[in-house]
């Protein structure tokens, strides 16, 4: 793991509480590589973090829905 | 609130309806799989949980409890977040600890829907933001998981200046949520 600065650390875990998520050959959903940059403390502040940010997505939507939630619905939506 | 008012639509494919589950669902399956993130990721674990209980939500036959489609996803985020540490081969991971907790059911509790009051706040802190963290905020609170290169793109900035005006649009309504009285996590 590189060492970070603070700043550097903390764009890591601001880019893990996206919902965004590659898919590998097999049509998994990956972990975010931003995740494997963090270590513990910081794979379990992004965790807290992302909690914090879909309360306020849900809060933000009329629907309610977060964008995890978009993210999965528009999935499904897509299959055949 | 019981969430299995949505199954008989969910169960006949009605992804709106699955859309409402979730809607209620996701703060209690989140919740559930904190144990686990310090060593998977969580938000991959979460929608492929999600994905796959649509997928089997088809063959629930309620048992008389509530939310018995939500406490089948906490088992099926559990099983999958077991599953990954597994395939990880993590070193020094205690698998039947982890076991253990994929046996301790977690409360299912749904969430109910925002509070208006709450809804109010978060608007007029929202507007008082200054115009480029309002839209880095805007951009990833409505996204359906593109990815924040993609977002930075459609706002014409560069991923880290995106990344930047985020810190900054967080924090300031934060800031301004917690002068309300609002702390993220009590209130929601």
């Amino acid at each position: 793991m590189t060492p970070q600065t603070p700043e550097q650390r903390n764009e890591l875990v601001l880019s893990v509480t996206s919902a965004h998520r590659d898919r590998d050959a097999h049509g998994e959903i990956r972990a975010h590589r931003a995740w494997h940059d963090l270590d513990e403390a910081g794979r379990i502040e992004a965790h807290d973090e992302t909690r914090k940010l879909r309360a306020l997505e849900s809060v933000a939507s009329a629907d309610g829905l977060t964008s995890t939630a978009r993210a999965v619905l528009s999935r499904i939506k897509r299959a055949p | 609130m019981d969430l299995d008012a949505h199954l008989s639509e969910i169960q006949s494919g009605d992804a709106d309806a699955f859309g409402r589950w979730v809607a209620g669902a996701e703060p209690a399956l989140r919740a559930s799989l904190r144990s686990f993130a310090a060593r998977v990721d969580t938000e991959a674990v979460l929608q492929e949980a999600l994905l796959r209980v649509w997928q089997v939500a088809p063959k629930v036959i309620p048992d008389g409890r509530p939310n018995s489609l939500l406490r089948l996803a906490l088992r099926v985020a559990k099983n999958r977040a077991l599953s990954e540490l597994r395939r990880a081969r993590v070193v020094g991971v205690d698998d039947e600890k982890f076991a253990r907790l994929v046996e301790e059911e977690s409360e299912a509790i749904a969430t109910p829907p925002p509070d208006p009051m709450l809804r109010r706040a978060f608007e007029d802190c929202r507007s008082a933001l200054p115009p480029q963290p309002s839209n880095v905020l805007a951009a990833r609170l409505e996204s359906s998981g593109e990815s924040d290169e993609t977002l930075a793109m459609m706002l014409g900035m560069r991923a880290n200046t995106f990344l930047q005006n985020f810190t900054r649009a967080r924090k300031l309504l934060l800031d301004c949520l917690q002068k309300k009285g609002i702390t993220l996590g009590e209130a929601t």
